[in-house]
């Protein structure tokens, strides 16, 4: 199954989401700031980050921007978590490559759809 | 703040032996000075609880989700900071804040400072359109990144002004927003400052309005007046990162230093913050904000004209002319304290270069006496005039100098036989314990907020620098001050603005 | 040796007497300050003691209510087979665990559940929701409500509107404008969010002024709220008093796009405080108000820098193109370096032919500062 790498600050939302998405049969693996983030970013391969904007080290649009820019990491699918409600930020974050903006308080149900039809689409992309 | 406490002793002695005019007035000051640091303590008290409560319950969460949040521009002159520039730039991007913009002023360095900035961050020459609001020195280029991640980012490379109030200038000039935060780049902040520092802004009664004047009979329009007080600034507790764990420009954990002389400077700072600023702002006599970080109004700061390149004590200099300005404009204003840690900052571990900072505070500090001498006992500055400056003069400026010629007269009274011992010990006692006393509350109050230490021992061990410095620390600073006070005097050059900075960034360099 | 000691005191102790005040007077604040230095370091360890065992109760039970609320609500399976909230029914067994009676524990849930809320909503945080209730949780919060302390009743009201229980008018309506400002503004927030009816009432009965933080929490809660009634928010620019609503409702309405209130925020262009009158301005400019225009252009000339900035970038949201040879004037040939700025910025802002040849024009006639402003808001870098 997909492996998806959450970065967010909030230990109660990074259990929350692990617990959702696992339910469902994803990997999850969590990061809790920026800098781990980046780092595990390094070490495997993922199929999409989900990522909050406001964190220590580097901030969710860091993360976008580095992913995006990256040729071996473009691929990667970006959905945005965040409680940011900010019209220049969130446009930013689209600018920058994000794929997704779901604004905090988020709906459960919303997320795994969200997630799923992204992974669909490049497993659609992938075969033509 | 306790810099005269000792001054007592010496005004024992002179008690019995001097003509009673004199002996009064000395008691009477000695005494006064005593019950100040008795009504700040509990000013201070009284605040920091009434913050307390009404912190309790309020969801900061609200202005990062909110699009009506006011913009910050956080301004940060560095000089020679090659090493720990990035590190530094990056932790102040990601401040929890909705809309701000960082702004990083290289003040001429003569290091990698600048090359390291424009690499890491993809920066590019930009056609800014710079206007000089403010004086400084010329600013030759400013710059962008073209990675969109790093937007809120503006370097600003200008000429080397000598001092950090020419740098702040220039990124006042540069600023897009309303408000802006003055901080060093080697600082260290809290993530939620400018959170906790814009509220008091926002907690301000709505503007209420009464004419002055007739209409313009076009517009409508019709001089004002404001009767509400305007926040004109905000300040927090600035604390010692020498001994903290730092990982990448992020507190980890907070140490009290290991080092003497840093460590006194931690007690010193905490008590001049949470005892000092906490008990003037119950009371909106907050004398200054300090430079290592303060949010200010820059309507104000602006037509106050700004930071003085010239001056030794350029923060309490601006706060100064901004309430004057205010004043002289009829309008009431208020500047307000938060008593959490929000700023950690490297203090000096080589006693050259504490001498030479504390020196420089105390020529600051005579230099705006006597600039702003108009102020003093002006009631028509009010409390400014009445209780900041007449204090200051008091009981900051004065202090110094009654205390050192008083240790000189008590010398030559010992060499000369005339001492009454018993009484000269009683009050000797009496001055120390007060002064241990005060110390050691301050450093309740300041536990109150927050458990910045994460072990018992770590604050006991703080706590007992109180014993120690009234023989140490105190007459160091002592010394220090009258050293400044003779610079001003003879009006010798400065040299601060390399040197001091300098100091701080080397030692910095080294540990992280 | 202690009767030695007890005569030597009382010794001093009749000495005492005549020693000269001053000396009496050290003395006696030799003793106060040894007293308060001893009692502060015994409540400086003391408080330590009590956070180092409030963190450790912390540490024992969050993790305990974490898996609770994990398994019951956010893996619940008839939440995901989609059984609807109502009938969801929690499993009793965890929920009768003992050590949910102690009012600390049940206090440090309500507190993880508010937690949870603010990142879910949906099914999930109505499950939620359905926790506190079920856990009878309402009642300690209704309890908190009738004490006499402020900062419980604000705690009570908070929790009260972030699990959405309804309060009932009768006690919440005094709150909404008692003298405390805080009690005030979560009593407000509460009653937007809670009341069905007619939740903008305090509106037309609020005296005391809206403070620029409060605002911020209740525009918020009426933008997220949901099936929140919006009203037209002209009727408090027109007829209230309090400044503080006028000006938060000129938010609102630019917010809402409520167009049909163009006339009345028109109507503030006339009042007397500048501050005020540039937010109507800039509210004008959102709505892009047209017919404010030539009302807009026409007051100018008269108004203070604040407002004329506001104008040009008003003008520049309206972008109707019927004044951009006025902007153009303005870019050429004020003196304030801050309205060239903004013409510019309004002229961009356009976006049309028309625009971009006036900014060509321009650019190739002015001066070389003209020449800076216009590359800087052209320049895509930089967004200020």
């Amino acid at each position: 199954m997909a492996n998806i790498l959450v970065v967010e600050d909030d230990e109660i939302m990074l259990k929350a989401i692990k617990n959702i998405l696992s339910k469902d049969g994803y990997n999850v693996i969590l990061a809790k700031n920026g800098k781990e983030a980046f780092d595990k970013l390094e070490n495997a391969d993922y199929d999409l980050v989900l990522s909050d904007l406001m964190m220590p080290y580097a901030n969710g649009l860091e993360v976008i921007s580095r992913l995006k820019n990256d040729p071996a990491k473009k691929h990667i699918s970006i959905i945005i978590v965040s409680s940011v409600g900010n019209e220049e930020t969130i446009t930013e974050a689209f600018r920058l490559g994000a794929d997704d903006y779901l604004k905090k308080p988020i709906m459960a149900g919303e997320l795994l759809i969200r997630i799923r039809k992204l992974l669909a689409n490049r497993a659609i992309r992938h075969s033509l | 703040m306790m810099d005269s406490i000792y001054r007592f002793f010496a005004g024992g002695t002179f008690w019995d032996i001097l003509g009673t005019f004199y002996q009064s007035a000395v008691f009477v000051y000695g005494f006064t000075l005593l019950m100040a640091y008795a009504l700040l303590a509990a000013m201070s008290l009284t605040s920091i609880r009434n913050y307390m409560k009404k912190n309790a319950s309020v969801n900061y969460d609200v202005i990062v989700e909110s699009p009506l949040a006011p913009g910050i521009s956080v301004i940060a002159p560095a000089f020679n900071e090659g090493v720990t520039i990035i590190q530094n730039v990056r932790s102040l991007l990601t401040l929890n804040y909705p809309k701000f913009e960082v702004i990083i002023i290289n003040d001429g360095s003569t290091d990698d400072t600048l090359d390291k900035l424009i690499e890491e961050f993809q920066m590019i020459q930009v056609d800014y359109a710079y206007r000089q609001k403010l004086n400084c020195e010329m600013v030759t280029r400013i710059f962008k990144s073209t990675n969109h991640a790093y937007d809120k980012l503006i370097v600003v490379d200008k000429v080397n002004g000598k001092s950090k109030a020419d740098a702040s200038n220039a990124g006042i000039n540069v600023s897009a927003y309303d408000y802006f935060l003055c901080t060093d780049v080697d600082c260290i902040l809290d993530k939620d400052t400018l959170i906790k520092l814009i509220k008091p802004f926002m907690d301000q009664e709505t503007v209420k309005i009464k004419e002055l004047g007739e209409h313009c009979p076009e517009c409508g329009y019709v001089m004002t007046q404001e009767l509400h007080r305007r926040v004109i600034a905000t300040g927090a507790t600035l604390r010692m990162v020498n001994s903290c764990e730092v990982d990448e420009g992020l507190i980890t954990r907070v140490k009290p230093p290991v080092r003497y002389l840093p460590r006194f400077q931690e007690m010193e700072y905490i008590r001049a913050f949470v005892l000092g600023k906490m008990g003037w702002d119950l009371i909106n006599c907050v004398p200054n904000v300090s430079g290592g970080l303060g949010l200010f109004d820059k309507e104000i700061a602006v037509m106050a004209g700004g930071y003085d390149p010239k001056s030794f004590g350029e923060d309490m200099d601006l706060i100064t002319r901004m309430g004057a300005f205010m004043k002289d404009n009829r309008k009431r204003y208020s500047i307000r304290y938060v008593p959490l840690t929000l700023c950690w900052t490297e203090g000096p571990t080589t006693m050259k270069v504490f001498g030479r900072q504390r020196s420089r505070w105390a020529r600051g500090m005579a230099q705006i006496m006597s600039i702003h001498r108009r102020i003093i006992a002006n009631p028509r500055y009010g409390n400014l005039g009445m209780i900041v400056f007449v204090y200051h003069f008091l009981f900051e400026l004065l202090a110094p100098i009654v205390e050192f010629t008083g240790v000189l007269f008590y010398i030559y009274l010992i060499i000369t036989g005339q001492i009454n011992w018993p009484f000269a010990i009683i009050l000797i006692v009496f001055v120390y314990t007060y002064s241990v006393m005060i110390t050691t509350l301050a450093l309740l109050w300041d536990q109150i907020t927050f458990k910045y230490y994460k072990s018992w021992k770590e604050t006991i061990g703080l706590c007992l620098m109180a014993f120690l410095e009234p023989f140490i620390y105190h007459p160091l600073i002592v010394f220090f001050s009258m050293k400044g006070y003779f610079n001003f005097v003879t009006g010798r050059k400065h040299t601060w603005g390399d040197m001091q900075r300098q100091g701080f960034g080397n030692q910095q360099k080294k540990k992280r | 040796m202690w009767r030695d000691l007890v005569d030597l005191l009382w010794q001093a102790y009749e000495q005492f007497g005549f020693l000269p005040l001053f000396i009496q007077v050290a003395f006696s604040l030799i003793i106060v300050a040894i007293l308060a230095t001893i009692t502060a370091y015994s409540s400086i360890l003391y408080k330590r003691y009590q956070a180092y065992v409030h963190e450790k109760r912390l540490n024992f039970i969050t993790p305990k209510l974490e898996d609770l609320i994990t398994e019951q609500v956010l893996l619940n399976e008839k939440l995901s087979m989609g059984v609807p909230v109502d009938e969801i029914e929690f499993d009793p067994v965890p929920l009768s665990d003992k050590i949910y009676k102690k009012i600390w524990v049940r206090q440090v849930m309500i507190d993880v559940l508010i937690q949870y809320r603010k990142n879910f909503r949906g099914d999930v945080g109505e499950l939620l929701r359905k926790l506190y209730i079920d856990m009878e949780l309402t009642k300690d919060s209704f309890e908190k409500m009738k004490t006499m302390r402020w900062e419980r009743k604000i705690k009570a009201v908070i929790e009260l509107t972030q699990m959405n229980i309804p309060i009932s008018d009768v006690t919440i309506l005094p709150l909404t404008n008692s003298p405390n400002p805080l009690l005030r503004a979560v009593a407000r927030n509460a009653y937007i969010q809670l009341s069905k009816n007619e939740p903008f009432k305090f509106f037309d009965i609020a005296t005391e002024p809206l403070l620029p933080w409060d605002q911020l929490e209740m525009f918020r809660i009426i933008t997220t709220t949901k099936d929140i009634m919006i009203p037209n928010f002209s009727r408090w620019i027109s007829y209230s008093t309090n400044k503080s609503i006028v000006a938060f409702c000129l938010k609102l309405i630019a917010h809402y796009d409520q167009k049909t209130a163009i006339p009345a925020v028109m109507d503030l262009l006339n009042n007397k405080d500048h501050y005020f009158r540039a937010e109507a301005i800039n509210c004008l400019g959102k709505l892009s108000a047209e017919i404010a225009e030539v009302r807009l252009v026409k007051i100018y000339e008269h108004q203070p820098l604040n407002c004329q900035i506001e104008i040009l970038r008003a003008t520049g949201m309206i972008a109707s193109g019927k004044y951009l040879d006025f902007l153009k004037h303005e870019l050429m040939y004020s003196t304030n370096f801050d309205i060239r700025m903004a013409a510019t910025r309004a002229i961009i802002n356009h976006d049309s032919d028309e625009s971009a040849a006036i900014i060509k024009e321009v650019m190739n006639t002015t001066y070389e500062e003209n020449r800076i402003i216009i590359k800087h808001c052209l320049n895509p870098l930089i967004r200020n």
